[in-house]
């Protein structure tokens, strides 16, 4: 890639969480990931922030529904 | 019944019919719509087998929108109850979910006008960027290795987690929960609560910069963290 077209920390940062998204054009990713792989400071906030949002997912998804909400429901669409 | 040159097909909520939008609307049985060789691929899927995949999701969804457990298993159940009605609308072999959740939204604005009409009038110009990580840094907390926040997290555990997300404002909780419980991505969320994209992404960034301090808040405020020591405490 061209030493002039790459990010500056800043411009990488600037892009984080859409890049950890995955929300950014095919050519802003390989420019963020490029960045990150000559950047040390920049790979560490970046697996820190990713750790962060994979974490608190892990915990919030475990949430079930009550048991018996389905059955209800259902014999309430039945009725219908 | 005369068939059509091109079947468009819409699945009935009460059981195997449909409806051939490119006949005047006329209802044909399934053996009809199968039969038709023109026919786009029907879906094998009745209303009750849709919803009974995303009942727990949408049990999830509803708390964090409600904070209490009665009031979500009454919004999902008037959900459901919409939604299986207006199920001719639902588009066969489009995003189930994402459409269920839209009516879910709605109906919980249905009973909580002021989550829509007021937004929060909360500051930003005091969030940090990357709290979790200085604060970690500055208490000797792990900040390097291939999950470093795992540890902290753990600690904290679901309750505390969802403690902080439910303190988070109405429509920055509204756009998080779907972030972090369902794995929408932004587009998705702008369908589900009818915003566009751009605004989905500027809640979302605050929302995780206010959800990243409130983890930090809980963490110290149930004695996990020793701030004058540093490290854990236990």
């Amino acid at each position: 890639m061209d030493p002039v077209s790459r990010f500056t920390c800043e411009e990488a940062f600037r892009r984080l969480d859409d890049y950890l998204d995955r929300e950014l054009s095919p050519e802003e990713m390989a420019m963020v990931r490029e960045h990150l792989e000559t950047c040390v400071a920049c790979t560490r906030e970046f697996t820190f922030e990713a750790s962060v949002l994979t974490s608190v997912r892990h915990k919030v998804q475990r949430i079930d529904a009550p048991p018996g909400l389905l059955e209800r429901i259902k014999r309430e669409l039945g009725r219908q | 019944m005369t068939c059509s040159a091109t079947a468009v097909l819409t699945y009935h909520p009460g059981g195997p019919y449909f409806r051939d939008m490119a006949d005047q609307g006329v209802w044909i049985s399934q053996e009809v719509a199968y039969s038709r060789e023109d026919a786009s691929p029907a879906p094998a899927t009745s209303f009750e087998d849709l919803f009974g995949a995303v009942v727990g999701p949408a049990y999830g969804y509803a708390l964090r929108l409600t904070r209490n457990r009665p009031d979500a298993e009454d919004l999902v159940q008037e959900t459901a109850l919409l939604a299986f009605r207006g199920f001719g609308s639902f588009i066969p072999g489009s995003n189930f979910k994402a459409w269920f959740f839209s009516i879910l939204v709605r109906a919980f604005y249905g009973r909580h006008r002021q989550a829509q009409r007021r937004p929060s009038t909360v500051s930003f110009d005091d969030l940090p960027d990357l709290h979790l990580y200085s604060q970690s840094a500055t208490a000797g907390l792990p900040t390097t290795g291939p999950d470093p926040a795992a540890e902290l997290i753990d600690k904290l555990g679901t309750e505390r987690v969802v403690q902080a997300l439910d303190a988070l404002p109405a429509e920055y909780r509204m756009v998080s929960a779907l972030y972090f419980i369902q794995d929408f991505s932004y587009q998705e969320i702008a369908e589900v609560l009818a915003i566009p994209v751009g605004t989905v992404r500027s809640r979302l960034h605050r929302g995780r910069k206010m959800l990243q301090r409130a983890l930090w808040e809980v963490a110290t405020d149930c004695g996990l963290i020793s701030e004058t020591e540093g490290a854990w405490t236990r």
